[in-house]
């Protein structure tokens, strides 16, 4: 897309979702608005780790919850102001993404998998056990954001600006090196490696920092649920997590986003989905594996693609001189 | 105690066979699948179904049970590994196979309820037979009957060694004319025809409950981990293994703990020996 | 000043692979390998870029032991290599996937590409104009912005040796660049392999192609199931009997 189109664009959004109180319509598609957006502060790290460097994790639920049990916990029963209480949730689950990810990021895909599983399950087990700290069953109550965020619209800003926060930082991660070397994790380690990546590390890092938007996320979460339990994080809403990712698109940011706001909004729009609840998350998922691997946003790139037909030629014409001096030039820099 | 011993040896009898139907599985398509619990989990579901609702004789509804398992281990195969496979992308087939898990899981939850829900009993006997009681025995049972006619199949049957071939070397397999699609269909049949059983077995400990399914892939999958990928007797040790170890935890701490006492079984068998106890190390990727 | 591996053994289980075998790699200079299919050649390239751990014998750069040294590492100390069938990220356009063989160079880490500090802007200028120099120069300058997964066999090669100068080498491992090639395009490989002999790149070139070896090789090795048989001028090697009777033919 030409530039000032891209740009155009991105202003439109940005000023619908900032006035998005006023055209909502009522509080309910305003606290679900916050919602979507407190998911993306998750998804939006997550992403970064499924959509990039190719780490199934399904379990980052887990750190959902030790996030918002972190901020309950604090800015509940111990009143700390809700500001740190929110960065210390995110760095908690920072650290937990390290404990998690430096023995299972080693493994091959399905054990990865399955120790996030267990990550989630022993999460819940957790909180369920340690009825002292966090309720046991019965949970914990969720204090407000402090003024001026402690009204509807002003906790969905504050969630609107954290999201796009992440969405920023992931896009700049996305686009430059880094993003480059994910995706080699993701699709060719060997290449990877042979490049000079380190790939354990690389997926450590990417980890480390989802597991710090989760746990800011979990914070937000809380807020917006005003009452936990451990109930409220089954291993379901990880699978929805992971699930937003893949249909829209590994690779990309905009297609998980959308994925997002559409697999959030739609059971609630569509009664009948509701009711399917992760039977419909399946079958999507199944579709898109089976008949769109890459994603949605991967069909719209193709549909783009299929508008502008071009000739395209396959012959391969070296400039030598050119050669020469690329090389050349490589030399003296080192 | 002993109660707690022998129960976990029944449990850990059910992990174990759904380790061996993880084996079976893997061994023509290199693939673990994320329904290996759910084929269980259907028989017992189905069991409790053709018996206590259809009033089925208890003969017949172990052979549907069987029946049940096997069309969907066909139905995973079909679905989510054969147009699958054929792609590069390395793990698609852990999508596709956590996509069909979830929506039987929560298909079942949909149709059976999300309630445990009794399962009948098999054999004439006494609920107050204590140890004795075919709730603990039958899936004891039943996972040394599966270990045992695996290696007879393997060593025995042409289909057996079929089924070996092609786990050594699918490509080979291939060039030398075994029709591996048809091969790896069969095994997936087979292989559900065994959870089937197992679960249909395990009936009466777990009860007929639709979210066995996703934990039963995981502890299935901690029992394969811990007693090695590929070794049928790794199935029946790690099985063992990992539920005598919960039992008895559960015993002394309380059940609160089980998932992660579990797991942490299977962090230090795989730091002391990531292969697993009777596995064998795999090969290169350049 | 070289790249040296030193009476290298290699077994895989009970099959011994490679058996005493040395090779030394100058810079500025073609080195052919080559050999009948089970050989060793691969694994030889596979040892010398960091793959594999020789069981007996070195790999040394610059006379400093690197058999250990991770194949990170060895990119970091300036080995590149081609692999036998072509990997790329075939979601990313031939322009990144030239780039990623900037990686080394840039210098901006995690957090500081998150907030695209100015560092992260300088780096990708720099790797961006470096990648499309080297894009334009091994000849698929009309393939810039074209995903990777459309691009043809013969081009995917040449994106590859991109990626690998991209890394601003001072060896490169070739393995099988020719495979799959016409007689032009394997020509214009030739060129480009040229070049970067000029420009001072030591290039280890595992080849089935033998005229292509002979012609533009300054020295060649030949293995046969693991054991160096001849090594010295092209002329030298073709002439030999040894060679001609494993590999050439009569």
């Amino acid at each position: 897309m030409k530039l000032p189109n891209r740009t155009f664009a991105l202003f439109i959004v940005t000023a619908a979702l900032a006035t998005l109180p006023w055209w909502a319509g009522d509080l309910y598609k305003l606290h679900l608005a916050a919602l979507i957006c407190a998911y993306w502060v998750l998804i939006g790290g997550l992403n970064l780790v499924v959509g990039y460097s190719g780490q199934l994790s399904i379990g980052h639920v887990g750190l959902l919850a030790i996030g918002a049990y972190c901020f309950a916990i604090l800015a509940g029963t111990h009143d700390v102001h809700p500001a740190f209480a929110i960065a210390a949730s995110g760095a908690l689950c920072a650290l937990c993404g390290l404990l998690l990810g430096l023995p299972s990021l080693r493994l091959p895909g399905f054990y990865f998998a399955m120790a996030t599983l267990a990550f989630a399950l022993i999460v819940t087990e957790i909180t369920l056990a340690q009825g002292n700290l966090t309720g046991g069953g019965v949970g914990l109550s969720v204090p407000g954001f402090p003024p001026p965020f402690d009204t509807p619209r002003g906790s969905y800003w504050l969630i609107l600006t954290l999201a796009a926060l992440v969405t920023w930082l992931s896009w700049n991660v996305a686009r430059h090196t880094w993003g480059r070397a994910l995706v080699a994790v993701r699709d060719s380690a060997v290449t990877a490696q042979a490049v000079g990546v380190p790939v354990f590390r690389a997926k450590l890092t990417v980890f480390v920092f989802s597991g710090f938007t989760a746990g800011v996320a979990g914070a937000l979460f809380a807020v917006l649920q005003s009452y936990i339990t451990p109930d409220t994080f089954v291993f379901d809403l990880g699978l929805f997590f992971f699930v937003c990712i893949i249909i829209g698109g590994r690779g990309h940011i905009l297609g998980p986003a959308v994925g997002t706001i559409v697999l959030t909004a739609l059971p609630e729009m569509v009664a009948p989905l509701a009711k399917l609840g992760n039977f419909f998350y399946g079958l999507l998922l199944l579709a898109v594996v089976l008949l769109v691997p890459e994603g949605i946003g991967r069909v719209f790139e193709l549909l783009l693609q299929r508008l502008r037909p071009r000739r395209e030629s396959h012959v391969v014409k070296p400039d030598l001189d050119r050669l020469a001096k690329a090389i050349e030039h490589g030399r003296s820099a080192r | 105690m002993l109660v707690a011993l022998i129960t976990g040896l029944a449990t850990g009898a059910l992990y174990a066979a759904a380790a061996l139907t993880y084996n079976v599985m893997f061994s023509t398509s290199k693939v673990l699948s994320v329904t290996t619990g759910h084929i269980s989990m259907l028989g017992g579901i189905f069991g409790a179904w053709f018996i206590s609702t259809l009033g089925w004789p208890i003969p017949i509804a172990l052979l549907g049970s069987m029946v049940v398992g096997a069309a969907f281990g066909f139905l995973t195969d079909l679905i989510a590994i054969r147009r699958v496979l054929a792609r590069s992308d390395e793990h698609l087939w852990l999508l596709s196979t956590l996509a069909l898990a979830t929506m039987v899981q929560q298909a079942t939850g949909l149709w059976w309820g999300t309630e445990p829900k009794p399962f009948p009993r098999l054999i004439p006997q006494d609920f107050s037979a204590g140890l004795a009681d075919q709730k603990y025995w039958l899936p004891i049972a039943i996972a040394i009957l599966l270990a045992v006619a695996l290696e007879l199949f393997y060593r025995r049957t042409l289909y057996g060694k079929l089924f070996v071939a092609m786990s050594e070397d699918a490509f080979a397999a291939r060039a030398r004319g075994i029709p591996t699609g048809r091969i790896r269909a069969m095994s997936y049949v087979i292989a559900g025809a065994m959870g089937g059983l197992a679960g249909f077995a395990a009936g009466q400990l777990t009860f007929a409950y639709f979210a066995l399914g996703l934990t039963l892939t995981l502890n299935g999958f901690i029992a394969l981990a811990v007693g090695g990928l590929g070794s049928n007797v790794g199935a029946l040790v790690g099985g063992a293994a990992l539920g005598i170890l919960s039992a008895v935890a559960t015993y002394f701490v309380g059940g609160e703990y089980q998932q992660t006492i579990s797991v942490g079984l299977l962090m230090i068998v795989l730091l002391l020996r990531p292969a697993g106890l009777f596995g064998s190390q795999t090969v290169r990727p350049v | 000043m070289s790249l040296v591996a030193r009476d290298i053994t290699k077994r895989f289980g009970g099959l011994t692979a490679l058996s005493q075998v040395s090779l030394e790699l100058n810079p500025g200079e073609v080195h052919g390998l080559i050999g009948p299919n089970g050989s060793g050649k691969t694994t030889l390239l596979n040892l010398m870029s960091g793959y594999y751990r020789p069981d007996a014998g070195k790999i040394e750069l610059d006379l400093t032991d690197i058999s250990t040294a991770t194949v990170q590492r060895r990119a970091a100390l300036g080995i590149a290599r081609t692999f036998q069938k072509p990997r790329l990220l075939p979601t990313l356009s031939v322009l990144d996937n030239a780039m990623l063989g900037g990686w080394r160079d840039a210098r901006a880490g995690f957090l500081s590409t998150a907030f695209c500090l100015p560092r992260v802007r300088i780096d990708e200028r720099l790797l961006r104009s470096r990648a499309e120099e080297l894009l334009h120069g091994v000849g698929l300058s009309h393939a810039i912005g074209r995903r990777a997964n459309l691009l043809e066999h013969a081009e995917q090669r040449f994106l590859e040796i991109a990626r690998g100068l991209a890394q601003r080498p001072r060896f490169i491992l070739l393995d099988e660049p020719a495979g799959g090639l016409t007689p032009a395009e394997i020509e214009h490989l030739g060129a480009v392999i040229g070049v970067m002999r000029a420009e001072g790149v030591g290039v280890l070139l595992v080849e089935h192609h033998t005229d292509f070896v002979f012609r533009i090789s300054d020295r060649v090795t030949t293995l046969d199931v693991g054991t160096m048989i001849k090594h010295g001028t092209p002329d030298e090697v073709r002439r030999d009997p040894d060679v001609i009777r494993v590999y050439l033919g009569a």
